[in-house]
């Protein structure tokens, strides 16, 4: 017998898009809500369109691309005209016997359709509402819009990352969409256990671009606190905890720690790299034993921190000329096994692949998807012994679960569904139907 | 406008996780998802060793003096808790160990796989004391698997995350530029939120239950989680991305959206200019145009789609003099003004004093008694309308609380206290 879920009964109205918000939804599906998300198809999610993650020999369209199948897995999809009345009245009646209702739009769209927080709790008095602009609902500049990268330079998160003396390298990915999903989750959850000790429901206003400011860690403090300056020689120290040659300052890394960088290794091809670090005299005696004690490293002035720091770049050269001759998985284990701390510079295809811990951990869940397939979806990266996380069902095809969402749960009839379809409320009059849109409505 | 600590303390609404205690026994890798649960309103007692934990000598320092109540990083990590410290590793530290763990809701530990079970403190024994006890180990790589032993720390997670592979530089912007790991500390805030997540399913499925649990949480994971859509492009091509200065790592090469300024700062324009649309082309044409710097953006044949695209590069290139002829703030909040999605790449200077952030009151004022001062916190990333997430204190002093704790609720006498003082219990 399948084990429960923790959020089993919970029902979430998801009328979220792109990634941040699907992504917090996501999760709650995860945890076993019964997530709906609600879509129009004249204003289609933005990673239904994503063409790079259409596999080869699959045929291009909506349901057909792997970003929104992995951001949208566990969720049902139905597909309602909020700008009718009745599309409207619709979605008032699911809201109504729903959880929590979770959106991403800019910060004034749901109060125009009727549907701001007020509202919600006339429908439903103990509801849950997260909302995930990027600028939050409060504040002068709350019709201010963000993607994840723009969310990310504004927070601080951005100037963090790159080699001094060069431009911001910025972060390679929207990390501000995957937070802004995990946090959009925590609101919710933090939320619903304040209903479950309280009865109450509330508005949870979230900012996605003030997410990142406290991940900028001691960099906040060091400013208000000790008035550091930011724009500094030697910041950001690239992958090293201080860099050679410019002013000793903290670099908000960790423990200072020499050696402590990326080094190309064998084959040279472009994720041919390692990282190590060694935080003490004995880690740093454990990689010079392992790297056949040359006479480079055993030299004494590298025997301290301080030595460490002030010869760091020939050091670094020095373990680059080792670690060149290994293979990156073959130099981890070494290193892992002598007690000195390293890892592979991964690629997705790596972690996919060859990456024996997440294997082992089942990092990676094949399910079938009517488009795509035998499918890998990303699992949940903690294991509860209860009440386990699951990714248990691909995402919805649009508006895949009109007929059960309106007429199993809201009890309209079938004609009703069927004259939603012909005026325009549940499908746009002059698109095609897919055929699995038809043959549901038969 | 910040926000005064001492004063939204003494305000009537608790916390949306009040009423709940956790035992945090955490290092660098559990610190931040403790300060969550305890911003938002829960009971988080840190148990330190004797002495105090490491992550006290973790820089930079008040006034750059190390020392263990000086550590800004140990303060930005462990606002809003109570700390008390005890040795598990003694019989007797073990016991009064045990003695709280009926009042207590949740165990945050992140020691080796196999720690607490070796010093008689596993989840089996600590569930017969209290059913009810949801119990996390937060571990590098979880408790199972080939890894599981393994040495880690932030660098060696964001690169084994896959981080590093999408963070960096293109080669004609930084040649040889190393794959690059974005802001130090991440990944115990990635292991953080996700493991917030995975503590608050469960407390959930425990208010309609009553059963406790254990969460395996690995840090590795929730980073191998946190690369966007870099997985899902594999598996959808088998294509590996590249990185790019300032923008998403991709297949192709994209054009540029990180623009220099004038005075030497920098724009996200989150978007390149091939991705607009022909009206949007024009409404930007139209401002820099102002200043006589659209070139020809504004001619006709950009009404045509395919020609914009085809142009991609020659109106990033004119985007990007015109980026450089403003200064930094004026040219993302006029874009934000005309409706485009625009941020400065702002230094902690250039948040200060922010105005939205201050209605937002986002700064908090923290007040540091036994120094007589006060510092400004990062406070709330949201708003919670009937429960507010706050900072309630300072980060707690090595052994702080000890007599609360152990006097106050285990009822210790104050010369039991001070034995177990003396003989290294606390």
């Amino acid at each position: 017998m399948a084990l429960p879920r923790p959020l089993e009964g919970i029902r979430v109205v998801d009328f979220t898009w792109v990634r941040a918000g699907p992504w917090a939804a996501r999760w709650l599906g995860t945890f076993g809500a019964e997530v709906i998300k609600v879509e129009w198809p004249e204003n289609m999610d933005m990673l239904r369109q994503n063409r790079f993650t259409v596999p080869k020999g699959v045929e291009p369209g909506p349901n057909s691309t792997g970003q929104f199948a992995d951001t949208n897995a566990t969720k049902r999809g139905i597909t309602v005209n909020v700008r009718t009345p009745k599309g409207l009245e619709l979605l008032k009646q699911l809201i109504s016997v729903s959880d929590i209702v979770i959106e991403n739009f800019s910060s004034r769209i749901m109060q125009r359709w009727g549907l701001g927080y007020d509202e919600l709790k006339k429908l439903r008095p103990d509801i849950v509402y997260i909302s995930m602009a990027g600028f939050g609902h409060t504040g002068r500049h709350h019709y201010y819009g963000t993607m994840g990268p723009a969310a990310a330079a504004l927070s601080g998160l951005t100037f963090l990352s790159g080699l001094p003396g060069e431009p911001p390298a910025g972060w390679g990915w929207s990390y501000l969409d995957d937070t802004g999903g995990m946090y959009g989750a925590m609101c919710a959850l933090t939320a619903l256990r304040h209903r479950s000790a309280t009865g109450e429901g509330q508005h949870v206003d979230l900012s996605q671009m003030i997410t990142g400011i406290t991940l900028t860690g001691s960099a906040f403090l060091d400013r208000t606190v000790n008035g550091r300056e930011s724009r500094r020689e030697g910041y950001p120290p690239g992958n090293r905890t201080v860099w050679p040659g410019a002013p000793l300052a903290h670099n908000y890394r960790g423990p200072t720690a020499v050696p402590h960088n990326s080094y190309r290794t064998k084959g040279g091809n472009y994720n041919d790299w390692c990282v190590i670090a060694c935080f003490s005299e004995d880690e740093w005696q454990k990689l010079t034993v392992l790297m056949g004690s040359p006479e480079w490293a055993t030299a004494s002035k590298y025997d301290t921190l301080d030595g460490r720091i002030k010869h760091q770049e020939e050091l670094d050269q020095g373990v680059e000329k080792w670690t060149a001759t290994l293979e990156k998985y073959e130099l981890t284990t070494l290193c892992q096994n002598a007690g000195v701390r390293a890892m592979p510079v991964q690629s997705s295809e790596d972690r996919v692949e060859h990456d024996a811990q997440l294997r082992q951990r089942d990092m990676y869940v094949p399910m079938d998807h009517p488009m795509l397939g035998t499918w890998k979806f990303q699992n949940a990266p903690f294991k509860l012994s209860k009440s386990p996380a699951v990714v248990s069902s691909p995402p919805p095809m649009i508006g895949h679960h009109n007929r059960e969402i309106l007429e199993d749960l809201l009890g309209e009839s079938h004609e009703d569904v069927l004259a939603g379809y012909e005026d325009g409320t549940l499908w746009p009059k002059e698109m095609p139907k897919f055929k699995y849109v038809e043959e549901a409505l038969r | 406008m910040t926000q005064d600590a001492s004063k939204i303390t003494n305000g009537h609404m608790p916390g949306p996780l009040s009423g709940l205690r956790v035992l945090e026994l955490s290092d660098e890798k559990g610190q931040f998802c403790g300060k969550l649960m305890a911003d938002l309103g829960a009971d988080v007692i840190k148990i330190e060793p004797p002495g105090g934990q490491n992550t006290r000598w973790v820089g930079p320092f008040l006034d750059d003096i190390p020392h263990r109540e000086r550590s800004l990083s140990f303060w930005h990590y462990n606002t809003s808790k109570r700390g008390i410290t005890l040795n598990l590793d003694s019989s007797q530290g073990a016991v009064l160990f045990q003695r709280m763990i009926p009042s207590c809701d949740i165990i945050l530990e992140t020691f080796k796989p196999g720690y607490m079970e070796s010093i008689g403190l596993g989840y089996e024994t600590l569930s017969r004391l209290n059913s009810r006890l949801i119990m996390c180990s937060l571990t590098p790589f979880g408790q199972t698997g080939p890894w599981k032993d393994y040495l880690t720390s932030d660098l060696l997670h964001l690169a084994g995350g896959g981080q590093m592979a999408s963070s960096g530089y293109d080669a004609e912007d930084v040649p040889d530029a190393p794959p690059i790991a974005p802001g130090g500390g991440n990944a115990w805030h990635i292991a953080g939120h996700y493991t917030y997540m995975g503590i608050m399913s469960a407390v959930y499925y425990r208010d309609m239950t009553g059963e406790g649990q254990y969460i395996d949480a690995s840090v590795h994971e929730a980073c191998a989680l946190t690369t966007e859509g870099a997985i899902a492009i594999y598996l959808s091509t088998g294509d590996v991305v590249q990185r790019h200065t300032g923008r998403h790592a991709s297949v192709d090469y994209s054009t540029k959206i990180q623009m220099s300024t004038k005075g030497g700062g920098w724009v996200n324009l989150t978007r390149s200019g091939s991705n607009l649309t022909p009206a949007r082309l024009n409404t930007l044409a139209k401002w820099m145009d102002e200043y006589g710097l659209a070139d020809d953006l504004l001619d006709e044949k950009y009404r045509d789609v395919a020609v914009l695209q085809e142009n991609g590069i020659h109106i990033a290139d004119v985007l990007q003099n015109f980026c450089g002829n403003m200064p930094q703030d004026e040219l993302w909040q006029g874009g934000q003004e005309r409706d485009f999605p625009w941020g400065a790449i702002r230094s902690m200077e250039d948040l200060m004093g922010d105005a939205h952030l201050e209605d937002r009151e986002f700064f908090v004022e923290v007040e540091h008694p036994e120094l007589g001062r006060s510092f400004t916190y990062p406070g709330a990333a949201a708003i919670y309308n009937g429960s507010p997430w706050r900072i309630s204190r300072r980060a707690p002093l090595v052994g702080e609380h000890n007599q609360e704790i152990f006097c106050g609720e285990l009822r210790l006498s104050p010369a039991e206290l001070t034995v177990l003082a003396e003989s290294g219990v606390i």
